[in-house]
């Protein structure tokens, strides 16, 4: 098989895939050539995994058509994808922790491979071939991730993959490891396995890629070979945007420092320190997986992170669990608010009161009047769109769903809200709602560390913010006036980015 | 991901009558039973009947009301039949030395102890699921068992053992106050405060509030491990109480005088309508539960089936409810 | 994460780390070493030929359960129903001969733990209820059945051939031993080196990988609670043989024994990890504790205390090793 042919191994023609109020690809069109190493870049939400996941068998796309190796495909399951030489690495990789490599290299297929001795071996052969040493008896879970990353590989080979996607394979890598694993792409590239490579590190895609795309909102926005690309122009492509009304008029009340945080330190977060201001909206940006979410679990007293110091006007606040955060006047909007944020199955009014119990009780005693009069006054200051209030929230949309958890929080009035992914899984009408709320939090004097992947929603809202990259704080900057690129490449742990 | 809006239905009609069914066959089930039995058997709706299905109430609805908040707070307790069986010796045999009083009290000492001990073996090994409570609670019932067995010596203890007055016991046995009896009475009593606890305390919000969704109460603010804590603790006291009254009913206590109590108690809480699943549920179920248990058997007996074969009737039922439940759109 | 590194995080790498991973890692062995240890210093028959032996044909029966149990477990459920087709399938086995000749009639008792096996797994994978709260309440039901069917009276076994079964030997190891060492090596077999018993760890390990990788997982999953079934009934066969007689009241601490004796053997409730021989060791560590206890002249009830204290210990441990691996949210 010639290396870097000009015929077409996978190709995808005008894939679209929505979800209940979300379109996650629209008409996407790619060409992956045989033995190329096809790099697909974009922004958090751009699609990429949505599309990787069709590919692969996870989801089923609404239109369009995928070609394979000259034969349409509909693979309605990961395992027939893998069957058709189709392989995708995740990156939350896909093995059984408890089992062995070699076992893991044939999960399901002991019998093909006649036993645990023929399993072994042909493993023990696969693993040599890309020069891992590793023995095949080690269990999983005492492997390193580059390491489980080869035995991924190796699974994908086994199947005679003619095709290997590799999602963000080097997140977790170390500088020796990366330079492995990109030994073994030539490798495999030379056999003629083509690779697609998503990833966010523009040196590795400009290092070994062929041909990029780059994918922005659903879209391909553009496909060129490599070296007709320069990073400033790979970097705008990722993030341009040309829609304007999606956002109110960026609050500007910024006052004195309100809380200050010193050294969270946890096995993922080195050294997080920043202040936060009165009236401030202050984003924290970075990729999935930088520590983001742990550093505000850490602030909230939900993780167990010692050590650090919170100041909170000035004076040390022991804040060790979130009944202490919420004391201090702390609120947290959780990043996944079917599973920590609501009771699925109690009504509206329950949801929206159950952070205010103590408002509505006298010497213990539930007042209902009072209760029933905070569901009320949260449903119509906040436009919840629902039939009473006393309607499971689980029935609601995933826009006024949140509306329910903001409101409860509202109650309160915390001086400092914490919103992580306030607006995923929205859409853009209730998103410019949330907006606006944020907004008003603001204006009358409090402050929200928000939480978002979607670059766009942080650069519009906040007053400041702050790239994490692998756990630390890699920049701080002001939206309105610092280019986006420079705060793209902070997030992405690239040099720029002054503290 | 997905944003899922209201659910749409298929056949709306079809669909509530399968919900329906779904949550409500067991009862169904129980009422045709009531009604065969009072066509079949006229014995049933004879007055003396009617006064003996109330006399049952007590200790089962006891160990019933106590099991409803541990399965609200999203746990299940399956020691009551220990507990039973540690309350009932060590009360009965305090009651010569201590005194009638101080004999109560220690008695509901140890069930609240017990339940300590059970929430505190939960709560020390992180075992925060329901499955696991599951297993800890079952070992601590052989543990509290094998207690009542050391501490009787194997012996069942009467009340003509006793030399000192044992009028109290005797009282909340078989005594009547007008046309109810005592027993009845202290059910009552105790429903409204279990009741008043359950719906109108902030604690008994929690412990919804827990049951629903741990992580979302405890990032909402909610003291979860309180909650948890309480649960066990109303349950070791309510069984505790339930012990109490079966001894007094029957004049004696045997160390395996609790034996199948467990089932019976979750069966009553399943039946009455409370989800295994956690959050919702009422303790007025469960005196619904309770009753339906209770009349099943009665029934069953008027019909002459045999003990055994309402034993597999009881399990079959549980087992019943507990798939049922497991399907039930939450 | 392995019990090692849990160790580590624990108390640190140093000597009281390493202690823990060890402990938690061996529990059996460690029990084991420390009981046989105990009984050196004490003036008992212990270490007899006889003493060991009868130890042995004691714990077969428990043995045998643990295997079929092991499956279940492995594959990330549990039976504890399998105290409930123990009686009754025993009980089944001696009535039946009562116009059945010994094969058939055996063979329809095991066949009844095949079935109740089968409505296990249809609740438990299939309509993915909990599998430790319904197994629990089949085992009620059954426990239930088993009275009836005995009037709460044992019933004695009239077929001496039977009995032979039960009690007898050949060539002085006992044919309870035998039939146990028989039952471990299919099941050592079926767990290590059949697609069926690699599948189990899988699923156990991670059910959704498994998923994803092809493996049917329902059906295999519903295999293991249909052995579990068959080999409880093989069991309650094999007891009612050696007692000669089927009685009801062996079922709700077995069941609750066998589970944790695999616990403790390295077999733990999350699933994918421990084996047979792991959970021959673990029950072998209960089969001890009594032949010991017994030993020690230890006045029963306080043996039932020292048991029961065991299986909460050991469930507390096998919880709170659990608690490292996950992410309280």
């Amino acid at each position: 098989m010639a290396a870097g042919g000009s015929e077409v191994i996978l190709s995808i023609r005008d894939v679209s895939k929505s979800f209940p109020g979300v379109k996650a690809l629209d008409r996407v069109s790619i060409d992956v050539r045989r033995g190329t190493v096809h790099g697909i870049v974009g922004e958090n939400g751009a699609g990429k995994s949505t599309l990787m996941k069709i590919l692969s068998g996870v989801y089923q796309k609404d239109s369009g058509t995928i070609e394979f190796d000259g034969e349409h495909v509909e693979h309605t399951t990961p395992h027939q994808s893998m069957q058709s030489g189709l392989a995708i690495i995740y990156q939350e990789l896909n093995l059984v922790n408890t089992m062995s490599v070699g076992e893991n290299v044939f999960l399901g297929r002991f019998k093909e491979m006649k036993g645990m001795r023929g399993t072994h071996a042909r493993a023990r052969e696969l693993l040599d071939s890309i020069g891992c040493k590793v023995p095949t008896t080690r269990l999983v879970s005492e492997l390193s991730v580059s390491e489980k990353q080869m035995v991924e590989i190796c699974k994908a080979l086994s199947f005679q993959s003619k095709l290997i996607i590799m999602d963000e394979p080097s997140s977790s890598l170390t500088g020796e490891e990366m330079a492995e694993l990109v030994k073994i792409i030539r490798q495999l590239k030379e056999k003629g396995i083509s690779i697609i490579y998503i990833s966010h590190k523009l040196d590795e895609i400009f290092q070994f890629c062929d041909i990029v795309s780059v994918m922005r909102d659903g879209r391909v926005v553009d496909t060129k070979p490599v070296a007709e690309f320069t990073r400033n122009e790979l970097i705008s492509k990722m993030v341009g945007r040309t829609i304007e009304n999606e956002y109110p008029p960026r609050p500007h009340n910024v006052g004195q420092v309100v809380m200050e945080v010193r050294s969270i330190q946890t096995h993922k977060l080195h050294d997080i320190s920043f202040k936060l201001h009165e009236g401030e909206i202050l984003g924290l940006v970075g990729l999935v997986g930088a520590g983001r979410t742990e550093i505000v679990r850490a602030i909230y007293g939900a993780d167990k992170a010692r050590g650090h110091e919170v100041l909170l006007g000035g004076k040390p606040a022991a804040i060790r669990s979130p009944r202490h955060a919420k004391d201090f006047g702390i609120g947290l909007i959780p990043e996944d608010r079917k599973l920590q944020g609501l009771i699925l199955p109690f009504s509206v009014e329950s949801n929206i009161s159950m952070g205010s119990i103590r408002k509505f009780s006298r010497l213990g005693f539930i007042r209902r009047s009072l209760e029933k009069g905070i569901g009320a006054r949260q449903v119509q200051a906040l436009a919840i769109k629902t039939p009473s209030t006393r309607v499971a929230v689980n029935n609601l949309s995933g826009g006024n769903q949140q509306k329910v958890i903001v409101g409860r929080w509202l109650e309160i009035s915390p001086r400092i809200f914490i919103m992580d992914e306030p607006t995923r899984g929205i859409d853009v009408g209730a998103k410019y709602e949330i907006y606006l709320l944020m907004k008003r939090i603001v204006e009358a004097g409090g402050s929200i560390i928000l939480i978002s992947s979607e670059l766009p929603e942080v650069l519009h809202m906040a007053n400041r913010v702050l790239t994490i990259f692998e756990g630390r704080i890699t920049g701080e900057f002001q939206p309105e006036t610092t280019p986006v690129d420079e705060i793209m490449k902070a997030a992405l742990g690239l040099e720029g980015g002054a503290a | 991901m997905a944003e899922v809006a209201i659910h749409a239905g298929r056949n709306p009609v079809a669909r509530a009558a399968q919900a329906f069914f779904r949550d409500y066959l067991v009862l169904v089930m129980i009422t045709l039973l009531v009604a065969i039995t009072a066509i079949v058997e006229p014995k049933f709706l004879n007055p003396r009947n009617l006064v003996n299905i109330m006399r049952q109430f007590g200790p089962l609805m006891m160990v019933s009301l106590g099991m409803t908040f541990v399965i609200i707070g999203g746990f299940i307790d399956l020691s009551v039949a220990g507990i039973i069986n540690l309350v009932a010796v060590v009360t009965i045999s305090l009651i010569g030395p201590l005194g009638q009083v101080p004999a109560l009290l220690a008695g509901m000492l140890i069930g609240s102890a017990c339940g300590a001990l059970n929430a505190a073996a939960i709560l020390t090994s992180g075992a925060l699921t329901q499955a696991e409570a599951l297993f800890l609670t079952f070992g601590m019932s052989t543990v509290f068992s094998a207690l009542a067995l050391l501490y009787s010596g194997g012996m069942t203890m009467h009340f003509w053992d006793i030399k000192s007055s044992k009028a109290m016991f005797e009282t909340i046995g078989a005594g009547t106050v007008g046309p109810v009896s005592v027993s009845f009475v202290i059910f009552l009593v105790v429903l409204l405060l279990l009741w008043v606890f359950q719906t109108k305390t902030t604690e008994g919000r929690a412990i919804s509030l827990t049951g629903g969704n741990k992580t979302a109460a405890r990032l909402s603010g909610v003291r979860i491990l309180r909650s948890i804590f309480v649960i066990y603790v109303v349950c070791g006291l309510m069984t505790a109480v339930g012990a109490i009254v079966l001894f007094s009913r029957i004049t004696t206590a045997a160390p395996v005088i609790g034996a199948g109590y467990e089932t019976n108690a979750i069966l009553s809480v399943v039946v009455g309508g409370t989800t295994l699943k956690g959050g919702k549920g009422s303790v007025l179920r469960t005196v619904m539960g309770v009753l339906l248990v209770i009349l099943m058997s009665n029934c069953l007996d008027l019909l002459g089936v045999s003990t055994y074969l309402q034993v597999v009737t009881k399990g079959a039922i549980l087992v019943l409810a507990i798939w049922l439940d497991n399907r039930k759109q939450v | 994460m392995t019990a090692n590194s849990i160790g580590a995080r624990v108390s640190g790498n140093g000597f009281g780390g390493r202690l823990y991973s060890i402990v938690m890692r061996q529990k059996a062995f460690v029990a084991i070493i420390v009981m046989l240890v105990v009984m050196l210093f004490a003036p008992t028959h212990f270490y007899t030929a006889y003493n060991l032996l009868d130890m042995l044909n004691s714990t077969s029966i428990l043995l045998i359960l643990s295997f079929g149990v092991t499956l279940t477990i492995v594959a990330g459920g549990c039976d504890l129903s399998i105290g409930g087709i123990l009686v009754v399938s025993g009980i089944l086995s001696i009535k039946l001969q009562d116009f059945l000749p010994m094969g058939a009639a055996i063979a329809l008792a095991v066949l009844f733990g095949v079935v109740v096996g089968f409505v296990n797994g249809f609740l438990s994978v299939h309509q993915k209820t909990e599998p430790f709260i319904i197994t629990l309440g089949m085992g009620l039901l059954l426990t239930g059945i088993a009275q009836q069917l005995t009037d709460a009276h044992p019933v004695p076994a009239k077929n001496p051939a039977f009995m032979m079964i039960g009690n007898g030997d050949f060539h002085g190891v006992p044919n309870l031993v035998i039939i146990m060492v028989v039952c471990f090596v299919l099941a050592l077999w079926l767990m290590r080196y059949t697609q069926f018993g690699r599948n189990l760890y899988a699923i156990g390990g991670d059910y959704e990988v498994a998923r994803y990788s092809g493996i049917p997982v329902i059906r295999t999953k519903w295999m293991a609670f249909v052995i579990s079934g068959g080999c409880a009934a093989l069991a309650g066969v094999l007891l009612s043989a050696k007692l000669n007689t089927g009685s009801s009241i062996y079922g709700d601490l077995t069941a609750l024994v066998v589970n944790c004796g695999v616990v403790v053997g390295g077999t733990s409730f999350a699933g994918g990890i421990g084996g047979i021989p792991q959970s021959a060791l673990g029950l072998l560590v209960f089969g001890m504790l009594d032949n010991v206890m017994n030993m020690l002249a230890i006045p029963s009830y306080y043996q039932v205390l020292l048991k029961g204290a065991v299986i909460v210990a050991i469930i507390w441990l096998d919880c709170f090793a659990q608690k490292r691996k996950r992410e309280f949210v």
